[in-house]
């Protein structure tokens, strides 16, 4: 479904990828695990398409999105979903408007129906004519979820959407992504990237898990082969 | 983003329009004054001693300037941005009146209360008078720049250094040092402001080199000798701003707005008094007293002078406020183009280049941009520009865009990029990005910019003075042309009548803008 192969590419003088090569299945939550700085958020960027690398090739669905320098399908047309560190929700709109922005300007019908669909879905009804300043963290993460999914993405791209979240809410929006694979509510087929630094996160949703460091991949596997990994760095980062 | 230059027309245009009307001008005038009117050689000994004394002197009258703003202003950000002082934002809004009024009006303010309480303004009319004057008038732009340093601070930092010493270090080797290039900033801008001011020591007879260069250019018609004085002068300027420019660039100068740091609050407890008194204080000396005792001296002989000052002001407001509201418009649509390219497309060459001549051209004291532009449109074929007010909008273009520019790339620079992004995924042109994302983002700033632009303009005298066209009607010009030969209670009426329509208009904008602020409150503190 995704074919990241041989990309390079570097913030001035410090090389971020080097030849990095790695792929990603369709409809399966895969979880990029790493500390910080070692390329797992340019990965999703690299993806989405607003990151160009200096060298290699991005295939989506057997079409090359990106190649050697050039941006071959720009961001919008790829079908993709992101959701930010910082979530990015625009502040001069409302709940509502933030989900049903991207449907206005793409002149979709129903969007009124949509978007209550979607609040619905998420449980945030009650907070549609809110600004993001008035809602708590974990209400704007859900606003931020359903603005990417009521675009209907196939992929969607999560850079530690829950970093700022207490366990227990964390637990409720893991819940919620854990069942958006196979959402029929929705109407969505979905292959997730999910970034994140902390284990316990990755173990608790992925399929597969993908751990890395300064740029390299050190682990691939599912939950279980990753707990049994005889990496010395696999094993050093899940001790913490 | 990193798309080619031809592929932004607009940016282009707005880029050539800039070099072409303001650049081109500066640069030929200099060049021919250099060059073609003698050779180089000769030119260069009309500099004697006289020029470089005249200059060191014009250096330390700018130097205590700058330092005495940044000095006072450090003291008044802190206790605005830093403390629970009563009253701290109508202060914030009430100490930034010097900074919009035309500096020859705290000129004849202060005249007169030498002139009404000690029969004599020899005191005032001198350097001291000079440095009193403009340091008055831009304290509060080091408080702009400086308390929003302050307030920038991350209320960690703080409060890790109370951990380990007291209040006075924390302030003194945390604080201070981590709003160094603010400081830095706000010394280097005062500097150049107070080195180009032109009217307030016309006013007082003072000579300095900004009069000397206009003696030079409209009393003795000695051309070559006014530019190659300016010359100087924009060498000083730029040296000081390309010396400084990492600084000037890390400052949150004229921010509106910030990113949300935890800025923390200090309790004045029982230094309240004394911080209010100060405070009070202040605003008398740079405000209030200047207002009353303009009031007294025009009404001290009835209301007569007043009247008089009225009938030969009136035909001069139409034409000022269209003019500077002309101007304010050009000015932010400039800044904005500036700043929206150069925070997107930051890797560009000509991007970076249109900044530092924004920058240059700011620097380039009032009188010699003046002297530039009136040589280079005085000559056939470009008349319609010299016999028009096209002249005057070109000045008050180069002269503010650059304001205008960093006042918009700042509050561009405070939105993540991941707002644009976001929405860029979603399939979002880049028109409608710019319409209904960005620009309703920055509009607080855009309409800050454009009231600086606007105020700035029409009080604006050092470049208007040697532009206007004969028979322009505008108040900064009559008011400096009359006050020449006119009784002082007349000037005096003419200078309150100019500070009440400026603070007439301040008034309105805020009332203006505050519900326009109030609905954007997530971008502000």
């Amino acid at each position: 479904m995704i074919d990241i192969n041989n990309i390079t590419l570097s913030y001035g003088d410090k090389p971020v990828l080097q030849d990095f090569a790695l792929n990603f299945e369709s409809n399966r939550l895969s979880c990029l695990l790493g500390g910080s700085g070692c390329g797992k958020t340019t990965i999703l960027r690299l993806i989405a398409g607003i990151e160009t690398p200096e060298k290699g090739t991005i295939v989506i669905d057997n079409k090359i999105v990106t190649k050697d320098g050039q941006i071959l399908i720009p961001p919008h047309k790829r079908n993709i979903g992101f959701i930010f560190q910082d979530l990015a929700l625009w502040p001069h709109f409302t709940v509502y408007k933030n989900i049903a922005f991207g449907l206005i300007e793409r002149k979709e019908k129903n969007i009124k129906e949509t978007v209550l669909k979607m609040l619905d879905f998420f449980g945030i009804q009650e907070q549609a004519e809110k600004y993001p300043h008035q809602l708590s963290g974990g209400q704007k993460q859900l606003v931020a979820i359903s603005r990417s999914l009521v675009l209907k993405p196939k992929i969607l791209l999560m850079d530690e959407p829950l970093a700022n979240l207490d366990v227990k809410l964390k637990r409720k929006i893991l819940e919620h992504i854990r069942n958006l694979k196979q959402s029929r509510t929705l109407g969505i087929d979905l292959t997730i990237i999910y970034v994140t630094h902390d284990h316990k996160e990755a173990f608790a949703i992925a399929d597969k898990v993908v751990v890395m460091d300064e740029g390299k991949i050190e682990e691939t596997g599912t939950v279980e082969q990753i707990k049994k990994s005889e990496n010395r760095f696999v094993q050093y980062f899940l001790e913490y | 983003m990193g798309r080619k230059l031809t592929n932004h027309p607009l940016y282009t245009i707005v880029f050539l329009s800039f070099v072409l009307f303001v650049v081109i001008p500066v640069a030929y005038t200099l060049g021919t004054a250099l060059f073609t009117d003698g050779s180089f050689g000769t030119n260069i000994q009309l500099l004697n001693l006289d020029t470089f004394s005249l200059l060191a002197k014009s250096c330390i009258i700018a130097f205590f300037i700058a330092l005495l703003s940044t000095f006072f202003g450090t003291i008044l950000g802190f206790m605005l941005y830093k403390t629970n002082i009563k009253f701290r934002n109508i202060f914030k809004i009430l100490l930034l009146i010097p900074l919009f009024i035309s500096p020859y009006i705290l000129a004849v303010a202060w005249k007169d209360f030498f002139f009404i309480f000690f029969n004599d303004t020899n005191l005032i009319s001198s350097y001291i008078g000079v440095i009193l004057v403009l340091t008055t008038i831009f304290t509060p732009l080091s408080m702009i720049i400086t308390g929003s340093a302050l307030s920038n601070i991350d209320a960690q930092l703080e409060e890790s250094g109370f951990m380990i010493t007291s209040f006075r270090m924390v302030i003194l080797k945390i604080m201070l040092p981590l709003i160094k290039p603010a400081l830095i900033t706000s010394f280097v801008l005062v500097f150049i402001f107070s080195i180009s001011e032109f009217s307030v020591p016309a006013f007082f007879g003072v000579k300095l080199f900004t009069t000397e260069i206009f003696t030079q250019f409209s009393a003795f018609y000695n051309h070559s000798l006014a530019i190659l004085q300016s010359g100087l002068l924009i060498v000083i300027c730029i040296l000081l701003l390309f010396t400084e420019k990492q600084n000037i660039a890390d400052a949150p100068f004229l921010s509106i707005g910030s990113k949300g740091t935890d800025n923390k609050l200090y309790n004045t407890k029982n230094r309240n008094i004394l911080s209010l008194l100060f405070m009070f204080g202040w605003l008398s000396i740079s405000v209030v007293f200047p207002f009353i005792i303009l009031f007294v001296q025009s009404f001290k002989n009835g209301a007569s002078r007043f009247i008089q000052a009225f009938e030969l002001l009136l035909p001069t407001f139409a034409n000022s406020i269209g003019l500077a509201f002309s101007a304010a418009l050009i000015i932010v649509f400039i800044g904005f183009i500036a700043a929206y390219y150069s925070a997107y497309q930051s890797g560009t060459k000509t991007i970076k280049s249109f900044d530092w001549l924004l920058l240059i051209v700011f620097a380039i004291p009032s009188t010699i941009l003046g002297i530039s532009l009136i040589k280079f449109y005085n000559q056939p074929g470009l008349d319609i520009i010299y016999s028009s007010y096209a002249i005057i909008l070109i000045a008050l273009a180069g002269k503010f865009s650059f304001i205008s520019s960093k006042l918009i790339g700042n509050a561009i620079r405070q939105i993540p990029n991941s707002l644009d992004e976001a929405a860029q995924i979603e399939g979002i042109s880049s028109f409608t990005r710019l319409r209904k994302i960005l620009i309703p983002l920055i509009l607080p700033a855009l309409f800050a910019a454009f009231i600086i632009s606007f105020i700035f303009s029409l009080g604006e005298l050092g470049t208007t003075i040697m532009v206007y066209p004969p028979g322009t009607e505008i108040m900064p010009i009559k008011v400096f042309t009359i006050m020449a030969n006119a009784p002082q209670s007349l000037t005096s009426s003419m200078t309150l009548i100019v500070f009440s329509v400026t603070l007439l208009i301040i008034s309105g904008f805020y009332f203006l803008m505050k519900p326009l602020i109030k609905n954007y409150g997530f971008a502000n503190d």
